[in-house]
């Protein structure tokens, strides 16, 4: 996948994405990328063609919709917005996050 | 994977392009994007779209990943696999269309055997939870019987087993009042019949306790197919009446097409037993069926039954001592004991033939392999891998044996259409689920199955062979011989033999089931059967009810038979030799007690005074029936010799009494013994001669029996003259099955028939294989050893010793497969003795005539090919090197 670039981990991704759906309502793919490296102050450069895989795979979950429209230069795009169960998901998904992190933390933490 | 995705991948199967193009746009449209921002950044095109690239990352790797996350990765493997197999053997299509036409003669041929043994061995019975429905008797010593009322009361009302029992007899009933009369088999059932069996009705309803009562049982329910038959299924017949036996009964029901239990009533009307019949405990002739509650085994109704019947034994010991109760399953009384036999033989005779089928197939794939090698050597070396190349081969022998399937299931509805046409109506009925056959889901998943295995095993060896190539010899310039390897030879000439082996096999089973299917046939010969006519009458208890009526009816019937012009013999009896309705009954003979659980017992026929100079029957001592034996006089018998030999040898029978019946007919008379007559067959499945007592019907008239009527000529051009003189004395009896009595013998033996055919069918399809696979490995040989053959002609050999040396070739080969063959042949024969009815299973004739037919017919074909050899010019051959 990523060549030298930090692989983010796929449910990391799932999450970034629902929330910045969740922040910017209906957005194409390019406009999720670009969110997501902008919110990460770039530290973290995805490929952003990976978004596109992760898409479908949210889309297929029934976590999130697509239909196509017009971007803000009148291009063809195809926008994706969050259904309701990618709402309540948004939710389990950052609990489950939020442990993950502070068991992670446990263990980075100084030995005291 | 959740089962939404599951759906979502499966549903984006159908229509990938779209959403390919729609990904393209998509990532256009991302890249334009892209692009732009960096422009309005200040970059110039080029360098922002280069730049938009670098951060989108590989498209093409994106592209994958995105088209793995859609689909189902492996069915679009399996598609791309499929077409691409396709492609291949549409390359060679006369390749495609033999293996494919090979294919669905085997595969149709077992789907249509499995079809029948699923409709008549494995469900004939449409009952919900077959497995809890059985059938209980009474037993005592060694054999069992039915069942007496009294007793099935006790045990209704003291078993717990079971959540309910049911009875029923039958019984022939004359219908009138529509055209000529009509003989129908009547169930009478308990009402519970219909709750055990958990029946449904196709409309109407079935009867209750209430109309089980003498007096209110005047009500009938149909089977389907005689609603059918003789009332055009006429959907306003409930409420109709019908006249049975001189009584008026309205129909209230008709059960649907899938009911088949019994498989040979008409009709089903009320058991209504007088209280009297009801406290009978002798008369063990009901039969009893009942569900088991949930959860009970077999086994404990059956010792419950058993500790009743102990009971009983105690509590009325001159009627039930002795007795035991046995519980079996329904299917297993319903198939019999042949039937479940003979259609697994035919069933493996079909696999058999598959097999022949497969070794086929591997034969023409191995050809192509051959023809291929450059094809796999090219591919090899392109740097596709042995595991993607033997999917790839595998899939294509998948492919063909699906093809194979679906020509098949053509095959398997021709098949059955035939069988089911060929079946007379009368032998149709006594087999359960006859008309249930056909193709239906299981049978589809059966040649499914049959597909995939026929694909494996076909197609594997092959492949793997074609894999092991020599790459560098495949790929030099100008290697253009079709010179296979040692190995490859090695491997046909095994399927070749095997092929040879297995339709020996067949060929020997097919004539021993001929053979002996030709002297059954033939055993009733001797009294000669094409000048008979002969027809059942069952006289209506109502208007015949006692034995001088009875005789009355017999005697007026036979002479007006007589007097007809044309007529040599008229005459009825019980039993037709070689038929099937051998009646076995107890008999004790006067002044001799019986050992204590000893049983003797012989074949029961009562016929008529000319019944022996009719058929020609020797008589040996004594005298016959004569014009006196009337019923004021003593009762007088016949006996048969086997029957003097087995109980009086070495004494006088002429004169010495006996009595019919076991132990409990206590008042039936004594009968003395006046003759003695040659020996007889009655029942064409035990070839084992019965002893025989012959009784007078003058004296001890039947209330049905079968007429034989000698011809002076064709038996058949009687028939109308039979009919009017018959309908003259009484126009209200049926005449059942009239036909002469060679066709009877024929119907006899219908299930046989069907057998002996089939078998054949097998037989000559895969002699039919086995020739073409000879052919084909020999003409693969000669082809091979062109320039062999030419060296050794240009060194002086004539064309003759070339012919020579191919068939010895072929004939080593066939050698082979034969003597194994026969050895197969000969160790299953003798396995399946008894299934084999006149003939001995390791008959000489048919195996050496066979082993003769065989090696004749290998060399035959062999013979073009080895031609081919002999016609080979050395210069052209060596040239061509």
């Amino acid at each position: 996948m990523g060549d030298g670039k930090p692989d983010v981990l796929q449910g990391t991704l799932d999450l970034m994405v629902l929330k910045t759906l969740e922040a910017m309502g209906p957005l194409h793919g390019y406009g999720i990328a670009r969110r997501i490296e902008q919110v990460s102050g770039e530290t973290l450069t995805l490929n952003q063609g990976t978004i596109y895989p992760a898409l479908l795979r949210l889309e297929q979950r029934g976590w999130i919709k697509s239909e196509w429209g017009l971007s803000e230069a009148n291009r063809r795009a195809k926008f994706y917005s969050l259904s309701r169960t990618g709402r309540r998901q948004i939710e389990a998904e950052t609990e489950n996050w939020e442990r993950v992190a502070a068991t992670m933390a446990r263990f980075l933490a100084p030995s005291s | 994977m959740d089962m939404r995705t599951v759906l979502s991948r499966i549903a984006s199967l159908f229509h990938g392009r779209k959403l390919d193009r729609e990904l393209d746009e998509e990532l256009d449209a991302h890249l334009a994007l892209a692009t732009e921002e960096k422009m309005r950044a200040g970059l110039p095109r080029e360098a922002a779209r280069r730049a938009a690239l670098r951060e989108f990352g590989g498209v093409t790797q994106v592209t994958e990943q995105y088209r793995m996350q859609r689909g189902l990765p492996f069915l679009e493997v399996l598609q791309r696999d499929l077409r691409y197999a396709l492609r291949q053997l549409m390359k060679s299509p006369g390749f495609t269309l033999t293996t494919v036409l090979t294919l669905a003669i085997g595969i149709g041929a077992n789907t249509a055997i499995f079809s029948m043994m699923d409709a008549i061995v494995l469900r004939p019975l449409a009952i919900p939870d077959l497995r809890h429905v059985v059938v209980a008797s009474e037993e005592q010593g060694r054999g069992y019987k039915q069942v007496a009322l009294a007793n099935y009361q006790s045990w209704q009302q003291q078993s717990r087993s079971f959540e309910e029992l049911a009875v029923r007899t039958y019984a022939y009933m004359n219908m009138t009042g529509g055209g000529e009369a009509l003989r129908v088999e009547a169930a009478k059932t308990s009402a519970s019949f219909f709750t055990v069996l958990r029946s449904k009705v196709l409309m109407g309803r079935v009867y209750t306790e209430r109309e089980c009562q003498p007096g209110q049982n005047s009500v009938i329910v149909l089977s389907y197919g005689f609603w059918q038959k003789h009332l055009g299924g006429d959907p306003g017949v409930i409420g109709r009446t019908i006249s049975l036996d001189d009584r008026v009964y309205s129909i209230i029901g008709v059960l649907p097409r899938t009911a088949q239990y019994p498989s040979t009533a008409d009709i089903f009307v009320p058991l209504a037993p007088t209280a009297q019949q009801w406290q009978n405990r002798a008369d063990r002739e009901y039969l009893v069926v009942g569900r088991l509650k949930p959860g009970v085994q077999l086994e404990a109704a059956q010792s419950e039954l058993q500790s009743i019947a102990t009971r009983l034994g105690k509590e009325y010991p001159v009627t039930n001592a002795g007795w035991s109760a046995r519980v079996e399953p329904l299917l297993s009384q319903v198939n019999g004991e042949m039937t479940p036999i003979y259609v697994r033989l035919m069933l493996a005779a079909t696999g058999f033939l598959l097999l022949v089928v497969c070794a086929n197939v591997a034969n023409l794939q191995f050809v192509r392999g051959i023809a291929r090698r450059s094809e796999i050597a090219v591919r090899v070396a392109l740097g596709a891998g042995h595991g993607r190349l033997l999917r790839h081969l595998l899939t294509e022998s998948l492919l063909l044996g699906v093809l194979g399937a679906a020509g098949g299931l053509v095959v398997a509805s021709l098949t059955l259409r035939l069988c089911l046409l060929a079946m007379p109506e009368r032998v149709a009925r006594y087999v359960a689920g006859w008309s249930n056959i056909s193709l239906n889901g299981r049978a589809l998943l059966f040649s499914l199955g049959l597909a995939v295995a026929a694909g494996i095993v076909s197609g594997l060896l092959p492949a793997l062979r074609s894999l092991r190539i020599n790459l560098v010899d495949e790929l030099k310039a100008g290697s253009r011989t079709t010179s296979g390897n040692r190995q490859t030879h090695r491997l046909r000439n095994l399927f070749a033999a095997t092929q040879i082996a297995l339709s020996v096999l067949l060929v020997v089973g097919a004539a021993l089931m001929c053979k002996g299917m030709w002297s059954m046939l033939h055993f009733a010969d001797r009294y000669n059967p094409a000048h008979v006519l002969t027809f059942n009458v069952d006289l209506p208890v109502a208007r015949y009810g006692n034995n001088a009526k009875q005789a009355a009816w017999y005697q007026a019937s036979l002479e007006k038979l007589r007097a007809l012009p044309g007529v040599a013999h008229a005459e009825i009896t019980s039993a037709i030799p070689e038929g099937q309705d051998e009646w076995i009954d107890d008999f004790r003979i006067e002044n001799r007690p019986l050992m204590p659980g000893k049983f003797q017992s012989a074949t029961r026929v009562t016929v008529s005074a000319g019944y022996f100079d009719a058929l020609g029957i020797k008589r040996l001592a004594g005298r016959t029936f004569a014009e006196g034996d009337t019923q004021q006089a003593q009762p007088v018998a016949m006996v048969s010799r086997k029957f003097v030999d087995l109980y009086f040898p070495g004494q006088d029978p002429l004169g010495r009494r006996i009595r019919m019946g076991g132990a409990s007919a206590g008042d039936a008379p004594w009968v003395r013994i006046v003759g003695v007559v040659e020996d007889v067959t009655y029942a064409w499945v035990e070839r084992s001669m019965q002893p025989a007592i012959y009784l007078n019907a003058a004296q001890m008239p039947l209330n049905g029996a079968s007429y034989l009527v000698v011809a002076n000529g064709d038996p058949i051009a009687l028939a109308p003259a039979v009919r009017g003189a018959l309908s003259e004395l009484d126009s209200a009896i049926p005449l059942d099955a009239m036909q002469t009595y060679r066709q009877y013998v024929a119907e006899a033996l219908t299930g046989l028939l069907y057998v002996a055919s089939l078998l054949s069918a097998d037989a000559l399809i895969g002699l039919l294989l086995a020739a073409i696979g000879i052919f084909g490995v020999m003409a693969n040989v000669v082809a091979e050893r062109t320039t062999e053959i030419g060296v050794r002609m240009a060194l002086g050999a004539s064309p003759r010793e070339m012919v020579r040396m191919i068939l010895r070739r072929a004939a080593l080969l066939a050698g082979t497969g034969i003597a194994i063959g026969l050895l197969m042949a000969a160790a299953l024969a003798r396995l399946g003795a008894n299934l084999l009815f006149g003939v001995r299973p390791d008959d000489p004739v048919v195996f050496g005539s066979i082993t003769v037919a065989v090696a004749v017919i290998t060399l035959l074909v062999s013979y073009g090919p080895a031609r081919r050899a002999a016609a080979i010019d050395p210069m052209r051959a060596l040239r061509a090197e």
